[in-house]
């Protein structure tokens, strides 16, 4: 019985550890603390530094928008939340957004904010921001936005573009 | 004596099904590991580098090695008599044997470049050649801790110092040689300090584990042979079978011999009586 008992802990064991080295190789932590956090996503118990969002939210709406973004990215390192996401690729939106020429909006910052948005869809195709100040709520609709900046079009010249508000 | 028995049977169990596996497993876990060299910031990451495929053929050729060198003997290991989990516990130790020997050479192979092949080259032929040599365990132990030995010292000493940033003596004299030698195609990447530790624990613990792959030879007295004549008689043959050839040979020549002087003081004593 005893040998048995040996055996079946053996085997458990070495299941569960070959599983953790696999584990490893597979998610590549830099860090130890990032191990930690890898593990809290991979037993579904990750959460987002609530202290460093609010704090980049803080930045948010003060127009600061690179600051912003350094908290949010903090606060959600494994790029599982969503909202976080989502105000990610707000800040570059708003960053790289040129009211003048709408030609002139800074691509580098747009594709980067493509490129957050569409993580926002792949964690939650539904998402919905509850930010009253905010006139983009969806990761569509600011994806609308961020490709007609993108794209060149003679209404790029309009001088009505003057007029038109950043959202 | 039967308490001892006991004893023995329970330490050697929690050795092969517990304590082995988590060896080879830490093995496994070290072996790809490396410490990025500091960067501007003064951090340093880890990076975890899975072994390419040379490594895996490599381990499997290793595989082929330990049980032609009786290092593992597979009827111990793996039999239809023995009982489903029994089956199953051994598979996985020594699927985990296999991990470790393929981390191992992924500790002590250059990661990529001319140097990569060069050494994958020379742990080839040196395996193909030992897989028809006349081995027993322990000289197989022996030549893997050397050639083992030697890839690291050549890895993490010599081709880490010329990768190194500083512009130590040392490296300047292996710089030249190298660079000349491959006329410029080295590429080695460079580490923190860290990594050659951790790769040196991972050998020694690798070894270590070889040596407790080393099939444990039980006592056999008058009264195991009393209490189980069959189980006494497996046991030794298994025992004679992981002797190499010509030790096999000795101990028959040796066992005649004693049988023919035994046979003799026979007859003499019939003829005396």
């Amino acid at each position: 019985m005893q040998f048995k008992i040996i055996q079946i802990s053996g085997v458990l064991l070495t299941v569960f550890y070959a599983a953790f080295v696999i584990w490893l190789y597979l998610s590549q932590p830099q860090t130890i603390a990032e191990i930690s956090t890898k593990a809290t996503v991979a037993v579904g118990t990750y959460e987002v530094d609530t202290a460093k969002f609010n704090e980049g939210l803080r930045l948010f709406r003060a127009e600061n928008y690179r600051a912003a973004r350094d908290f949010f990215a903090a606060a959600d390192s494994e790029k599982r939340d969503a909202k976080t996401q989502f105000y990610i690729a707000y800040s570059l939106y708003r960053e790289g957004y040129r009211r003048v020429l709408s030609v002139s909006n800074d691509k580098t910052l747009f594709q980067q904010a493509l490129e957050a948005n569409n993580q926002v869809l792949n964690l939650n195709p539904n998402f919905k921001l509850d930010d009253a100040d905010l006139k983009l709520k969806t990761p569509a609709e600011l994806k609308a936005e961020l490709q007609q900046g993108l794209e060149w079009d003679w209404n790029v010249l309009n001088p009505g573009n003057l007029l038109r508000e950043r959202k | 004596m039967q308490t001892n028995a006991l004893i023995r049977q329970r330490n050697q169990a929690v050795w092969k099904y517990i304590l082995l596996p988590l060896v080879f497993l830490t093995v496994a876990l070290l072996g790809g590991l490396r410490v990025g060299a500091e960067s501007a910031l003064g951090k340093q990451n880890f990076i975890f580098i899975a072994p390419p495929l040379v490594c895996l053929i490599l381990a499997a050729m290793l595989m082929l090695l330990f049980t032609r060198g009786r290092l593992i003997v597979l009827p111990d290991w793996l039999s239809n008599d023995f009982p489903f989990l029994t089956n199953t516990a051994n598979v996985l130790t020594l699927l985990t044997v296999f991990a470790a020997s393929a981390q191992a050479l992924n500790s002590v192979l250059p990661e990529r470049g001319l140097l990569l092949w060069l050494f994958a080259f020379f742990f080839l032929w040196t395996l193909w050649n030992n897989l028809f040599s006349e081995f027993d365990a322990k000289r197989l132990l022996r030549s893997l801790a050397v050639l083992f030995g030697t890839a690291f010292m050549l890895k993490h000493l010599i081709f880490a110092a010329f990768a190194a940033p500083e512009t130590s003596i040392w490296r300047r004299i292996t710089g030249l040689i190298l660079e000349g030698v491959s006329l410029g195609s080295l590429d080695v990447p460079n580490f923190a300090p860290l990594t050659g530790y951790i790769s040196f624990f991972a050998l020694v613990l690798y070894v270590v584990g070889l040596v407790g792959l080393l099939p444990s030879v039980e006592p056999v007295t008058q009264q195991t042979f009393d209490n189980d004549e069959d189980e006494t008689i497996r046991r030794l043959s298994a025992v004679i079978s992981r002797l190499a050839p010509h030790e096999q040979e000795l101990l028959r020549e040796q066992l005649t011999r004693k049988q023919i002087a035994a046979e003799a003081i026979l007859v003499e004593t019939k003829n005396g009586e």
